[in-house]
């Protein structure tokens, strides 16, 4: 399963990578933002989105927005990892077809539950 | 009060006079005399007055403001460079951590291998069901066993010592940020000054709530700090999970 994991900060990316290493996601790629990430969702094919919201350049929510309106990644299953916590930014999310939220500071307990629940409805 | 311009008698100050004058109240005619002469504007003066003044007072205001121009000139560009210090340590020791973690991650999952290696054989052993070559197989994987596990728990022991050393930028990004709070207080103290001296309060109207700082698109605002306070916010992955829950998600 092929995965893009979409944050400005290395950091937290390589954080995240781990964490999915540990669940079994091995092949993982990388983006800094929407922007990057459109183009490379668009050239391969990922089976899997992990994004942050807040980013400079093409927003999380817009990702999300752009990946279910193009009918080639619509299927695409995506979850939000991110600070952002006003209830009108989770509804908006949801409205928008997210397939999970998950709010920062998180736990590797945490991306296990949303991941597995995420897959679980698909399967 | 009328305010007569001087050489035009009105006929009630004329009457007043002549009053006065009847009256054998000298005083009082001189006093009229005086006033139809040097028209009364007392008042305008005391006005122009009062303006004279506070246009002093708020001068001497922004000159007691210079502060502001080091503020803006000195403090807030040394502020900025203080933060990004903040950014790039922080990094680093993040950085530093989880390249300790991620040489660690290998070198636990080979140990825990060769335990599972050599479990089968062992549980024979301890229950008297091992022949003799695979229990000298067993005295050369444990014998192998034993050494790297010395070996490792040493190395990982020096590394945990780097990882506990990454977290020295507590200390150090801790006393940056608090001097720039100090400085944040500071332009905060002289903005309210500038404000009363332009006569607008600062105060908000009353009974109004604080108001909500300032968002981006989308509503972004990052991290939530004051949760206990908002109202439009969630507090945790359980407020996440119960308010998709309770939209049918």
């Amino acid at each position: 399963m092929k995965v893009l994991v979409v944050d400005d900060f290395s950091t937290m990316r390589r954080i995240v990578k781990n964490l999915l290493r540990d669940l079994g996601f091995t092949n993982i790629q990388e983006a800094d933002d929407g922007s990057t990430a459109l183009p490379m969702l668009q050239g391969g094919d990922f089976d899997f989105v992990v994004t942050d919201w807040n980013m400079p350049g093409m927003q999380g929510i817009d990702l999300l927005k752009a990946i279910r309106a193009d009918s080639s990644l619509a299927h695409i299953p995506v979850l939000l990892i991110t600070a952002e916590a006003k209830k009108e930014q989770i509804i908006m999310a949801a409205q928008a077809g997210v397939n999970g939220y998950i709010v920062k500071p998180f736990t590797a307990g945490t991306l296990k539950t949303k991941i597995d629940k995420i897959f679980e409805r698909l399967a | 009060m009328n305010i007569a311009t001087a050489g035009h008698v009105s006929l009630e100050q004329a009457k007043s006079l002549v009053e006065f004058l009847e009256n054998d109240q000298q005083d009082k005619a001189d006093a009229l005399i005086a006033e139809i002469n040097t028209p009364n504007n007392s008042e305008l003066f005391a006005e122009i007055g009062k303006l004279t003044r506070q246009l002093h007072d708020s001068l001497n205001n922004f000159q007691l403001d210079s502060r502001l121009n080091d503020l803006a000139k000195a403090d807030i560009p040394d502020a900025k460079e203080r933060l990004n210090y903040v950014i790039t340590r922080t990094e680093e020791a993040a950085n530093k951590t989880m390249d300790v973690v991620e040489s660690i991650f290998p070198v636990i999952d080979d140990l825990s291998e060769q335990v599972q290696n050599v479990a089968p054989s062992w549980d024979k052993l301890m229950n008297n069901k091992i022949e003799l070559p695979e229990f000298k197989e067993l005295c050369v994987d444990i014998d192998t066993l034993l050494t790297t596990t010395g070996k490792e728990t040493q190395h990982i022991h020096g590394l945990m010592t780097d990882v506990l050393m990454a977290q020295d930028f507590q200390d150090l990004t801790g006393q940056v940020i608090r001097k720039v709070i100090d400085l944040v207080h500071e332009v905060e103290e002289s903005l309210i000054t500038i404000l009363t001296a332009c006569g607008i309060s600062a105060e908000q109207p009353n009974g109004e709530k604080s108001v909500s700082p300032k968002v981006g698109d989308n509503l972004v605002e990052g991290p939530i700090v004051n949760t206990e306070n908002r109202n439009d916010v969630v507090e945790d992955q359980d407020d996440v999970d119960d308010l998709l829950s309770s939209l049918g998600f």
